[in-house]
């Protein structure tokens, strides 16, 4: 295979302009960098629990973003959010309590797991592959439960020792949030990063992806590229979900939960980061409004999704942009 | 040797159910082009739909398992017509909105009846004795009516025009419509035929098995185990994979306990993904 020609896909470097800032994933970072601000506003723990939960899903649906820039609909993110969330239960019992070693791991675990995963799944496309990862999600649950000695089996990993962060333990619900404020900022640095870096590659692949092929572009390199980042960006959501039950639970990474993430992604927008950011603020601040009527929210996920996929195919987002472009171009 | 046996009975009454569902979404895939998610939820569907005819109506339990068929077939017949056909030739899309469909009607469900199993025994009670081996009747009712719609649906599909019709745009919808073909006629006949399957074997099987707003989830799990199995919109190889997953699933939960059989067809399935995505008797549809 003959190596990309990378003069075919020319990176916009070639001197600075503002029309080239990426004000999105700039946006998007500003958001994680905005919630660290939370706890100076408020001490309402209800408030709390709503950021918490917002942010380990705006982790997650960026790892099913960072597939969809490529076309392809994952449902593993639960399984990769299961062994990061594991890899950090398992080892923080152990000693291992550094916020910054358990960041780390809980990214290159995955990321390594999906490696090898990525070689042999990656070569499947459109409905075989949302199957695959579908059948990757069940298998990593079965396992969970046939192995109590290493994950608690049904049980789960209860009584996880509290992150440490240069030595301060970090108990409260305040220092849980901004533990969740970091893992998603990194989470949003990291993907921002990658999908601007491979933007071409991934958009080639996305539009037409063997005539991608017959133009140079090494596909399976940049597919596994995409996996192996999206694995450990839904390692790190594992972090931060077990970091703020405290419990590792198979529940917690069920398959269905897939669906969520996939809803706040396509409901905020496939076209920028800053859709996933959206749509799973909305969702996740409206599944609250409904309160103890939280059985309602998967309805409205639903018809939300009918809508945005028949009426607005670009998401919250990518109809704001769109109904912008169009005010512009009338004045 | 008994417990040979008993297995064996126990796998193919499941095999059986399976194909009548598998038979359903992979018809769905073969014909449309689309990975139905609401399959689930139609399973689930025609189980309440036959509750409450029979709790509430007061209708015997044959015509309330035909109402369930009858509606569920006709919310699949309206949802392609209405939602489907708008974006039928985007698979991303069409994934997406019966997705939407499963998470409303399983919403829906919920909250007419609530989350807590209603009490829905099967009308036939008692077993068939012969020597060691013993089958509960419930089951052979439920086998029977599962052979006949699987030779109903066979009979269909390749003995009348409507099938034929079904089959050339399963082959080659471009060609199909340049002989007269109609998917906007037949597409919802395909689906509302598949999603009357499922409503079907959901009116039969929740007596037995349970009902509740969640049955979707494992039913569409197995689905897709099944059509990986026998190849992603082939009719033969649906139904044979149905049969060894039945088979497998009653054998594995006899001798090794239900989680390492369900771990066995996962990875099974994962590697003939990887390795024969076409599955046993599949063969490339769609560029899927």
């Amino acid at each position: 295979m003959a190596e990309p020609v990378e003069g075919a896909l020319p990176r916009s470097s070639a001197g600075f302009s503002w029309a080239g800032f990426p004000w999105a994933e700039f946006a998007a970072c500003l958001v994680f960098v905005a919630a660290f601000a939370i706890p100076s506003f408020t001490r309402s723990q209800l408030i709390y629990s709503i950021a918490n939960q917002a942010l380990v899903g705006v982790v997650a649906a960026l790892s099913v973003w960072i597939m969809l820039r490529m076309n392809l609909l994952t449902f593993a993110t639960p399984a990769f959010m299961a062994i990061g969330g594991y890899s950090v239960a398992i080892l923080a019992p152990m000693g291992v309590t550094d916020a910054f070693a358990l960041t780390a791991i809980s990214f290159v675990v995955p990321a390594l797991l999906a490696l090898p995963l990525g070689a042999l799944v990656l070569r499947l496309r459109g409905t075989y592959f949302v199957l695959v990862t579908y059948v990757l999600s069940e298998i990593l649950q079965l396992i969970l439960f046939m192995t109590p000695d290493l994950t608690g089996g049904s049980n789960g990993i209860s009584g996880i020792p509290a992150v440490t962060f240069l030595g301060t333990e970090l108990v409260s619900n305040r220092a849980v949030l901004k533990m969740a404020c970091a893992i998603g900022l990194v989470a949003c640095l990291i993907t921002a990063g990658v999908t601007r870096y491979f933007r071409q590659h991934f958009a080639a692949i996305e539009e037409n992806e063997i005539l991608a092929e017959s133009l140079g572009l090494v596909i399976w390199r940049y597919k596994v590229i995409g996996f192996v980042v999206a694995a450990g960006v839904a390692g790190l959501a594992g972090f931060s979900l077990v970091n703020m039950l405290l419990t590792a639970h198979p529940s917690s990474f069920s398959s269905g939960s897939a669906v969520d993430f996939i809803a706040y992604t396509i409901i905020g927008g496939r076209a920028s980061i800053l859709g996933p950011v959206v749509g799973t603020g909305l969702l996740v601040w409206a599944t609250n409004l409904f309160g103890t009527q939280g059985q309602l929210a998967q309805g409205m996920y639903g018809v939300l999704i009918l809508a945005v996929v028949l009426a607005a195919k670009g998401g919250i987002t990518g109809s704001i942009a769109t109904l912008f472009r169009r005010v512009r171009g009338a004045n | 040797m008994e417990q040979f046996s008993q297995a064996m009975i126990i796998g193919v009454s499941l095999g059986a159910q399976y194909a009548l569902l598998a038979l359903g979404f992979t018809l769905i895939f073969g014909i449309l082009g689309v990975v139905n998610f609401s399959h689930g939820g139609f399973y689930m569907l025609g189980g309440y739909v036959a509750y409450s005819c029979v709790y509430h109506l007061g209708l015997p339990y044959p015509l309330a398992v035909l109402a369930a068929v009858f509606a569920t077939g006709a919310l699949g017949y309206l949802f392609e017509l209405v939602l489907l056909e708008r974006v039928i030739d985007d698979h991303l899309s069409t994934l997406m909105l019966t997705l939407g469909l499963y998470l409303i009607v399983s919403t829906a469900v919920l909250l007419i009846f609530g989350p807590v199993s209603p009490e829905f025994p099967f009308p036939v009670s008692g077993a068939w004795r012969a020597g060691p081996i013993y089958v509960p009747l419930e089951n052979l009712v439920v086998l029977a009516v599962c052979v006949c719609a699987i030779a109903g649906l066979y009979a269909l599909l390749f003995s009348t025009d409507l099938g034929r019709g079904l089959r050339a745009l399963a082959d080659d919808r471009d060609v199909a419509m340049a002989q007269g073909m109609r998917p906007k006629l037949l597409f919802p006949l395909a689906f509302a035929l598949a999603t009357g399957l499922a409503g079907l074997t959901g009116a039969l099987v929740t007596p037995i098995l349970s009902l509740s707003p969640s049955v979707g989830d494992p039913v569409l799990a197995t689905s897709f185990l099944t059509v990986i199995l026998g190849g992603l919109g082939s009719l033969g190889g649906a139904a044979l994979a149905a049969f060894v997953v039945g088979i497998v699933e009653a054998y594995t939960s006899v001798y090794f306990g239900g989680s390492v059989g369900a771990l066995v067809l996962f990875i099974l399935v994962l590697v003939i993904l990887v390795f024969r995505p076409t599955g046993l008797l599949g063969r490339e549809i769609r560029g899927a």
